[in-house]
């Protein structure tokens, strides 16, 4: 197994090992939309169904207006630090796939989705995957007809963002239960609950711009060289099932 | 039919695992029904078989998993190892030895699938993160064992399968 291991990292392997991680997507599809039939089926008694996908409206519409309030306070921001530097173009004008979450990672280690989507459509690791909310994550494999997605819950994911009321800047750190992000001290200025963290591009790591959630719980101390504190991703990463990978920015 | 059965058993545990277990997350960490099933075959059908499932489940878990073939499946084999020599010493039909097993088993999957990652020079979680969900993850699945024992051996006396001796 060991041998197996190290066998199947080779670069020369990478396209074999592709293939073979993506002969179960489809049917972790077929799972995946058993789950939902089941979900549907259980959800008959009462109004129970028709309540759910109220609940779902209302949440896709509250986690549309929670973006577009984040990104109006990061307009605000750019309009106000870097009125000349801001580019629509990064923030609208991107190439795109739509792409099914057909499985979820086997461990919690490694908080990562499998996507119907790969090699053949397109998709290259490194690409920056987001949903309707905001950033979920990159992608890290590629198989022909399918990829894994390492999202930022994720223990080894980081992500450097700024705060849309501060203009503090910090990295965001995956973790179990909550993301976590560190922020940097800037004489005069204190995070605060309720800000948004957003992508700063800083690191070439992700663009400018993606939402990634509001600060909850901050804790600041002057003795301290950074600041820490709680975010409120907008995304769960168990309940997404579509997301959009982002095909034409490159990490640097 | 024997390995029909159990390959089927493995498939469901993986493809349940990787599509629909992560609803069922708990302080980060969601059951390990490949983990599972594994020593409880073992626990059943003796170490030898649990070593072949645990090959097969580890491969299936490999497939869905960031980085090399082969990780879990060296991680399974730890755990049923390990089962072996407890399942050979001690009360076989008591549910908190299984339950023990588990938890242990899944103390030693995840130090190898760990430790087998920073060997590769893969990314590892901080070592607060990995202690933390490691000691949620051995809880979680120990909670789970005895049941999922008392399917198992439902499950063999309908299909006439004969307890191993180890």
């Amino acid at each position: 197994m060991l041998a197996l291991a190290v066998l199947s990292q080779q670069s020369w392997a990478a396209g074999a090992r592709g293939t073979a991680k993506s002969a179960l997507a489809p049917l972790e599809a077929q799972m995946m939309a058993l789950a939902s039939t089941v979900g549907r089926a259980t959800a008959i008694f009462g109004d129970v169904a028709s309540l759910r996908a109220e609940n779902q409206r209302l949440n896709a519409e509250n986690q549309d207006l929670k973006r577009q309030l984040a990104e109006l306070n990061a307009a605000a921001y750019d309009n106000k630090e870097l009125r000349l530097a801001l580019d629509f173009q990064r923030s609208f004008g991107h190439r795109t796939v739509v792409a099914q979450v057909v499985g979820r990672g086997p461990d919690a280690f490694s908080l990562t989705l499998q996507i119907d989507r790969g090699s053949e459509d397109g998709v290259r690791s490194g690409m920056i995957v987001v949903s309707g909310a905001g950033l979920v994550g990159r992608v890290r494999e590629t198989g022909p007809h399918g990829a894994i997605v390492q999202t930022l819950a994720d223990p080894q994911s980081r992500a450097n963002v700024y705060l849309s009321g501060s203009g503090l800047q910090g990295t965001v750190i995956g973790g179990p239960g909550s993301l976590q992000v560190q922020i940097e001290h800037r004489l005069g200025a204190i995070p605060s609950k309720g800000e948004w963290a957003i992508t700063s591009g800083v690191g070439g790591g992700y663009p400018r711009g993606l939402v990634v959630g509001d600060l909850v719980n901050v804790t600041h101390s002057d003795a301290a060289t950074v600041d820490s504190a709680l975010v409120d991703w907008v995304n769960d990463p168990a309940a997404l099932s579509l997301v959009i990978v982002v095909t034409d920015f490159v990490p640097s | 039919m024997k390995v029909v059965a159990g390959l089927a058993l493995m498939v469901a545990a993986a493809l349940v695992q990787v599509t629909w277990a992560s609803q069922l997350d708990i302080a980060g960490v969601f059951p390990n029904l490949v983990l599972i099933a594994v020593i409880g075959l073992a626990w059943t059908q003796g170490v030898r078989a649990g070593l072949l499932w645990a090959c097969a489940g580890g491969i299936l878990l490999d497939l869905n998993a960031p980085g090399p073939l082969g990780l879990h499946a060296l991680a399974l084999l730890a755990g049923v190892y390990a089962t072996g020599f407890w399942a050979r010493n001690l009360d076989r039909e008591s549910p908190l030895h299984p339950a023990g097993a588990v938890a242990l088993s899944t103390v030693l999957y995840s130090l190898l699938l760990v430790g087998a990652d920073d060997a590769l020079g893969l990314p590892i979680p901080p070592l607060r993160t990995a202690v933390q969900l490691t000691i949620a993850a051995s809880l979680y699945n120990a909670a789970l064992m005895p049941l999922a024992l008392l399917a198992l051996r439902r499950a063999a006396a309908g299909l006439h399968w004969e307890q191993a001796a180890t």
